[in-house]
């Protein structure tokens, strides 16, 4: 299944919706759309990833939420992963994400 | 023995349907779901640096995916063209982001080393066969 983006910035907040499979084709799309939001939205602090039909994740998408941390951490952007699956949440735990950013299934 | 195979060629466009062949294969032999990806990302890893690392996603060079099944072990075999690489003598962990290219790096071979039980590299002809075993008990 094809990954669905949607994201919806609202004043100093950017909610990031993911459907489907974050995996080596999409994850790219993900980065550019996080970074042309970023610019027009300057003043967003925190980014929540709503997981809750994020079916997959590879290495790859993995990647680039740590490439996203790192260059947009760097501005002082909070991440979160909220409403993470269990298939998800052990492939993003094993690769030491939990660790570096908030993740919950709540 | 119960054996699956999938002949691709080697183009990121093929990943999806790899692990989508890999999920359908695998449902009536592992039920847990989170397993079942486990074993889904490890294929897809493995599958996916031959394709863009080994191959250069030149779709004219193709690979053979074969899952089988022995008892209570799953057994993993990639038919890849390209040379080998030394998939079990990577450094472990790895580091989240390079500091070369202060990208992330080495993530996806981690994940096949962390899942599978073991891993076998040789090189037989013009191929080279990667295989890994999982116990599934």
């Amino acid at each position: 299944m094809e990954m669905q983006l949607t994201l919806s910035p609202a004043a100093d907040a950017l909610t990031v919706t993911l459907a489907g499979e974050l995996d080596s084709l999409s994850a790219p799309k993900l980065y550019d759309q996080l970074s042309q939001t970023l610019k027009q939205h300057p003043a967003i602090k925190k980014i929540t990833f709503d997981c809750q039909n994020l079916s997959y994740i590879s290495s790859a998408g993995a990647g680039i939420l740590l490439l996203s941390l790192d260059n947009f951490g760097h501005r002082g952007v909070d991440f979160e992963l909220r409403h993470v699956r269990p298939e998800v949440y052990n492939i993003l735990d094993l690769l030491g994400l939990t660790k570096v950013m908030s993740v919950s299934n709540d | 023995m119960t054996k699956y195979a999938l002949d691709f060629s080697a183009t990121p466009d093929n990943l999806p349907i790899i692990r989508h062949f890999v999920q359908e294969h695998l449902a009536p032999h592992v039920s847990d779901p989170v397993r079942r990806n486990q074993l889904t990302v490890a294929v897809e890893e493995l599958c996916a640096n031959s394709i863009i690392h080994g191959n250069h996603s030149d779709p004219a060079q193709k690979l053979r995916l074969e899952l089988r099944i022995q008892g209570q072990q799953l057994h993993i075999y990639l038919y890849d063209p390209a040379p080998p690489y030394a998939l079990h003598k990577y450094p472990m962990p790895p580091q989240l982001l390079r500091k070369d290219t202060n990208r992330p790096g080495g993530l996806g071979i981690y994940l096949i080393r962390q899942l599978m039980d073991k891993i076998i590299v040789r090189r037989r002809g013009e191929k080279s066969i990667y295989h890994l075993v999982k116990n599934l008990t």
